[in-house]
């Protein structure tokens, strides 16, 4: 048996409509039949009992004179009651006195009479009265009548039947009107969900057919419809708004992709290029540091042996064409010397330490005394310059910078060399500042190019190549220089060791080219 | 006995110039000259055209040239070390080279000195008498196996 609560809507409908009716018929029948069998068995009671009464009064008479035959016919008309079967007369003594029988009626008495009182006997109502007169007791009367209310009932039962069947025809057909108006628009709503679900059509609309709860419920699921519908709608747009970026990024990301991988085959390219663009520097410069030199060498040296060896056979002229022979030599062997370092600078990897600049300036200053004893030039070492950075070339970098300011102050009455440091947040700006030969601004973008030179060979030796050394050891470690000059008033060169130097010192930079 | 000289040395202008600056010098112990490495270890090992040699007399320093042609100057200074015989013997190497890595791999393969041969010839000149000073007439050479 189903559970009560999975029936559908529509039969508990039904059962609703047809127990109601069902229990108000039973009650209302039920009720009915009660009361009229009841006031039935009062009214025979009471009918028989009245009917027993005057029937002692007639007979008083005929038993105060003993006379059962006028007794018989006073019991006679009873036959004027057909629901009376027998009756009888009783004597005072208890005797059977007189009888009276319906036509047909089996001719049977109780052999002595009862108390008064009333009882129902198969089917019959037994009656006993006494007589009394003048609170005598003269006799009983008895009586027999058909008790027909089981009849009554069946009747009943019938009738009522027959009420139910037309009722619960009638309920049913209320039901059935009435699902026209509840049921149907309800079960209409769960079939246009049901399809909603199913098509996923958020079209759909429910029809009002009224404008009570039913109605207020399709309102409300339609506008639960349009709602979904809306918002599905926006999903699906979004959705399909993300499908789309997606698509866009797998395509930007598939082209990120091939650029990479172009990207790392012409890095591929390149680093084989530059490495063997590398090894042919190096062979090249492993040659130069070999090769190149053994020839000089022996110029220099079968020159100076002919000087030596045969000195009655050289005149002054030939001699001194030697010497400049000589003397070219040894520039050719500076000029290889400064492109072998050059070269060598950008080959070793670079070693960071903590740097005494001070005193490598010192060390410096002291050995260009040493070369030249006869100069005399003042030279201030700032005390405390600190750097981090690779010592060997840091060393390169301040000969070849001190070593210029040494070379171009030779011509200076008062050679004055500075050689010091600008501090800004930490971040130090180093700087070397003479007041020799100078130069032009104008071609202060070709000082660091090698073998560029701003001043004649014959006014001062070099090779040109020196500070184009220093250049790619303060790149190296991530610095800059930079120089500023006058001609005939000096010039001062600047560096700087790290990135992070690199902003303040262009504000020390701009700041002091007001101050000058 | 006289203390000799093993100059190892291909180019024939280094060669005379390092000869008259030791006569120069005044440095009159002999001085065999070997043209490339392979030379250099026939006639310290006795071997080809060398092979008449008594093998004790070594020179008393090897005087060695990196640039060679056959064998190099490194290979030249491994084979000596790897000889019981040679093993001991001063070696110098004298070459136009400043590349600190021909440095490095001298002193590893056990050179006991390294000299650059200078451009001017006045330096270059010194720097061999300075040499030939040093280790004709300073240095003490490894005692000899009875």
């Amino acid at each position: 048996m189903k559970p009560l609560g999975s029936l559908s809507l529509r039969h508990k409908l039904f059962g609703v409509v047809l127990l109601t009716a069902l229990v108000a018929l039973i009650v209302a029948l039920g009720a009915m039949v009660g009361y009229d069998l009841q006031s039935y068995h009062r009214n025979l009671v009471s009918d028989l009992t009245t009917q027993a009464d005057l029937l002692g009064r007639t007979t008083a008479t005929a038993l105060a004179f003993d006379d059962p035959k006028v007794a018989a016919e006073n019991l006679g008309v009873l036959r004027f009651r057909p629901a009376v079967s027998s009756a009888a007369l009783y004597g005072a003594r208890g005797a059977l006195f007189a009888t009276y029988a319906r036509t047909g009626e089996q001719r049977a008495f109780p052999k002595l009479p009862e108390g008064d009182g009333v009882r129902i006997e198969d089917r019959d109502l037994i009656l006993f009265k006494r007589i009394v007169n003048g609170g005598e007791i003269l006799g009983t009367v008895y009586l027999r009548a058909d008790y027909e209310l089981y009849d009554r009932v069946l009747d009943y039962l019938g009738i009522s039947a027959l009420v139910l069947i037309v009722a619960m025809g009638l309920a049913l057909l209320l039901a059935l009107w009435m699902q026209r108006y509840v049921t149907h628009p309800v079960l209409a709503i769960a079939d246009i969900a049901r399809e909603v679900v199913d098509k996923r059509d958020y079209s759909r609309r429910a029809t009002k057919l009224s404008a009570d709860e039913v109605g207020a419920l399709v309102d409300a699921f339609n506008d639960m419809l349009a709602e979904i519908g809306r918002r599905t709608a926006e999903l699906e747009s979004s959705n399909a708004m993300l499908a789309r970026e997606i698509d866009e990024r797998k395509h930007a990301q598939g082209e990120v992709l091939r650029l990479n991988a172009v990207l790392e085959d012409r890095v591929h390219e390149r680093t084989a290029q530059l490495e063997s663009a590398n090894r042919e520097l190096e062979a090249f410069s492993y040659s130069v540091s070999h090769d190149l030199r053994a020839p000089l060498r022996s110029i220099d040296g079968f020159g100076q042996a002919l000087v030596e060896d045969f000195p009655e056979h050289l005149p002054d002229g030939a001699r001194s064409y030697l010497d400049r022979i000589r003397t070219s030599t040894v520039r050719m062997g500076q000029l290889i010397e400064g492109l072998l370092n050059l070269a060598r600078v950008s080959r070793r990897p670079l070693e960071r330490n903590p740097v005494d600049l001070s005193k490598m300036a010192k060390q410096a200053v002291s050995e260009l005394q040493q070369r030249e004893p006869e100069r005399s030039v003042e030279v201030s070492v700032w005390d405390g310059m600190q750097a981090e950075g690779d010592a060997q070339l840091l060393s390169i970098v301040l000969e070849n910078l001190i070593g210029n300011a040494w070379k171009f102050t030779s011509k200076k009455d008062k050679p004055r060399v500075e050689i010091g440091a600008l501090k800004d947040r930490g971040h130090a700006t180093f700087y070397v500042r003479d007041n020799g030969a100078g130069f032009d601004m104008t071609y202060a973008d070709k000082l660091f190019g090698a073998f560029q030179r701003l001043h004649a060979a014959s006014d001062y030796a070099g090779t040109g190549i020196g500070l184009a050394t220093v250049q790619r050891i303060i790149h190296l470690h991530g610095g800059r220089i930079w120089a500023e000059g006058e001609t005939g008033k000096g010039a001062v060169f600047y560096f700087t060791l790290d990135r992070a130097a690199e902003a303040p010192a262009r504000a020390v930079q701009s700041a002091e080219k007001r101050g000058a | 006995m006289e203390k000799t000289i093993l100059l190892v040395e291909d180019n024939k202008d280094d060669e005379d110039l390092t000869l008259r600056a030791l006569r120069k010098a005044n440095i009159a112990n002999e001085v065999f000259v070997a043209r490339d490495g392979q030379e250099a270890l026939d006639f310290l090992f006795c071997a080809g055209k060398y092979a008449g040699r008594d093998p004790k007399a070594l020179p008393a320093v090897v005087l060695l040239d990196l640039k060679l042609p056959k064998l190099n100057g490194i290979d030249v200074l491994h084979r000596l070390r790897a000889d019981a015989r040679t093993r001991l013997i001063p070696v110098v190497v004298l070459t136009s080279s400043s590349e600190d890595e021909d440095m490095m791999r001298s002193y590893e393969s056990g050179a006991n000195s390294y000299v650059r041969k200078p451009v001017e010839f006045p330096a270059f000149a010194a720097a061999v008498t300075q040499l030939g000073i040093y280790w004709m007439l300073l240095n003490q050479s490894p005692p000899k196996k009875p």
